[in-house]
C-alpha cells in the first residue's frame, strides 16, 4: 500500500506543478491574509505570541482547503476516479497519496507564511525551532489527515464543496488551538515537557483520525 | 422506513406535556431558591436537561450514521439527519441559557469554558451538517456521505472537550463528588426536568421522523401519478 500511496503522491504533486502553478492559490491566500491582519494594529505596535499564532494556523487552514480542492480536482477534470477505483490499488492507499501529496503542499504553503509571519505580524520564533518544527509536523499531519477525508467528499460536487469548509474549520478546532498553544509555549522558552499535554492532544488527533479515515473513506470515494 | 403510529406520538406527546407542568412546578414551587443567585439560578433547571439531550442527540446522530454504513437502509439516514436537528435545537438553546446564566453568575455573556465551548464546537459542526444534507452533497452517495460526516463529527467531541480545557476552565462541577452544592429539593426539580426534556426530545425525534416518513410517501405518490400521466 505505501508504494502506490506514494505513487499517488508523485502523480498528484506532478499534476500541481504541471502548470507552473503548485499551490500558488493557497499561498497567495495566506500571505494575503497575514497582510491584511497585519493592518488591524497600528504603525509600531506588535501582535502577541498568541495572536501571530492563530493568525498563522488560520492561513494554513485555509490553505488545507484549497490544497486538497486542488487534489482531488485532477480526478475530476479528467474523469479518472473510476480508473483509480478500477486499479489493483487499495483505496486506502489513494487517501495515503492524497494525504503527503497534501503534506508536501501545505508545508511548501507554510514556508512562505512563517516569514510572512515574521515580518508582518513581528513573530517573534525563539530558539527552540526543532520543536516548532516538530509541532508544525505533528498539526500538519492532523489537517491533512481530515483534510484528505473530507476533500474526497466535495469530488464531483462543483460549487457545492465549498460548504463543506463549515464543517472542516470547527472540526479543525482541537488542532489550531494545540498549534497555537505549544506555538506560543516554545517559543516563549517553555521546555517540550511542559507542552507535552497539548503535544499529547494534537498526536491522539491525528491518531483517531487517521484511524477512522482508513475505514471510512472507502465509503466516501466508493460509495460502498 | 421505521413505522410510526400517530397514536404512540400522541401519548407521548401528552406524557412529555403532564411532565413539563410537573417539572415547572418542581422548579418554581418545590426547589428552594438560591441565595446568592436567586431566581437567576432556576436557569440551571433548563440549561442541564437541554445540553445533555442534545449530546445524546449527537450520539444518536453517530450511531445511526454507523448503521447507515452497516446496513445500508435509509431509515438510519433519515434518523441521523432528525437526530441531528433536535441536537442543534437543544444545544442552542442550552448556549442561550448558559450565556444567560454566565451574564448573572460571571458578569460575561460569553467565557472560554470547556463545556460551552465543547457545545458552541459542536453546534456549528452538526449546524454545517445540517447545511450540508439539505444542499444534497455527496449526490448519488449522499447517504454514506452523510453517514460519514455524522461519525467524523462525533469523533471530534472529545477532543474539543480536552482541548478546551486545557485551555482553561471557569465551569461549576454539578456533578461534583459533594452534590454540586445543590439542596436534596433542587436536585429532585434537576431530575424530573431531565426526564420531562427527555420525554420531549422523544416526542420531537418521533414527530420528526414521522414527518418524514411522509414527506418520502408523498413524492413516491406523487413519482406514480407523473408515470401514470406520461403513459
Amino acid at each position: 500500500m505505501i508504494a502506490s500511496s506514494l505513487a499517488i503522491a508523485r502523480k498528484d504533486l506532478r499534476l500541481a506543478f504541471a502548470g507552473g502553478q503548485g499551490p500558488v492559490q493557497a499561498v497567495l491566500l495566506g500571505l494575503l491574509l497575514v497582510f491584511i491582519f497585519s493592518l488591524s494594529a497600528a504603525p509600531g505596535e506588535h501582535f502577541s505570541a498568541q495572536q501571530a499564532m492563530a493568525i498563522f494556523w488560520l492561513c494554513s487552514s485555509f490553505g488545507v482547503v484549497l490544497i486538497f480542492s486542488l487534489l482531488f480536482r485532477f480526478e475530476e477534470e479528467n474523469d479518472t476516479a473510476t480508473a483509480l477505483l478500477l486499479s489493483p490499488l487499495p483505496v486506502q492507499g489513494l487517501w495515503l497519496g492524497k494525504t503527503l501529496a497534501g503534506l508536501i503542499l501545505l508545508l511548501l504553503c507554510q514556508v512562505f507564511f512563517f516569514p510572512a509571519a515574521l515580518v508582518f505580524l513581528g513573530l517573534d520564533p525563539g530558539d527552540n525551532l526543532s520543536g516548532l518544527v516538530l509541532m508544525v509536523l505533528a498539526v500538519d499531519v492532523g489537517l491533512c489527515v481530515l483534510g484528505g477525508l473530507i476533500g474526497a467528499m466535495g469530488q464531483g460536487q462543483g460549487a457545492k464543496d465549498a460548504l463543506l469548509t463549515i464543517i472542516v474549520f470547527p472540526l479543525q478546532v482541537p488542532l489550531l488551538l494545540g498549534g497555537i498553544r505549544i506555538g506560543v509555549g516554545l517559543m516563549q522558552g517553555t521546555a517540550m515537557a511542559g507542552v507535552s499535554d497539548w503535544f499529547g492532544l494534537v498526536l491522539a488527533f491525528d491518531a483517531v483520525f487517521a484511524g477512522a479515515a482508513l475505514f471510512l473513506f472507502p465509503h466516501v470515494f466508493r460509495g460502498e | 422506513m421505521f413505522r410510526i403510529y400517530p397514536k404512540i406520538l400522541t401519548i407521548l406527546a401528552c406524557i412529555s406535556m403532564a411532565l413539563m407542568a410537573i417539572g415547572q412546578y418542581a422548579i418554581w414551587f418545590h426547589a428552594p431558591e438560591e441565595m446568592t443567585m436567586g431566581l437567576v439560578q432556576k436557569i440551571f433547571y433548563f440549561h442541564l436537561p437541554l445540553a445533555w439531550w442534545s449530546f445524546v442527540a449527537f450520539f444518536g446522530v453517530c450511531a445511526a450514521s454507523v448503521m447507515v454504513l452497516w446496513t445500508g437502509r435509509e431509515q438510519w439516514d433519515v434518523l441521523a439527519g432528525v437526530l441531528a436537528e433536535i441536537g442543534v435545537l437543544f444545544s442552542g438553546l442550552a448556549l442561550v441559557t448558559g450565556s444567560l446564566w454566565g451574564r448573572a453568575a460571571w458578569n460575561t455573556w460569553w467565557t472560554w469554558d470547556p463545556r460551552l465551548s465543547t457545545t458552541l464546537v459542536m453546534w456549528f459542526v452538526y449546524a454545517g451538517y445540517l447545511v450540508l444534507r439539505s444542499a444534497d452533497v455527496g449526490g448519488t452517495k449522499g447517504a454514506k456521505v452523510r453517514a460519514v460526516l455524522g461519525i467524523v463529527a462525533f469523533l471530534d467531541v472529545p477532543l474539543v472537550f480536552l482541548s478546551a480545557r486545557l485551555w482553561r476552565s471557569i465551569h461549576p462541577a454539578v456533578l461534583a463528588s459533594k452534590g454540586g452544592g445543590l439542596e436534596p429539593e433542587m436536585w429532585t426539580a434537576v431530575w424530573i426536568n431531565v426526564l420531562a426534556w427527555g420525554a420531549m426530545f422523544g416526542t420531537l425525534v418521533l414527530a420528526r421522523y414521522h414527518g418524514a416518513g411522509l414527506k418520502r410517501r408523498v413524492e413516491a405518490a406523487l413519482i406514480g401519478i407523473q408515470e401514470k400521466t406520461l403513459q
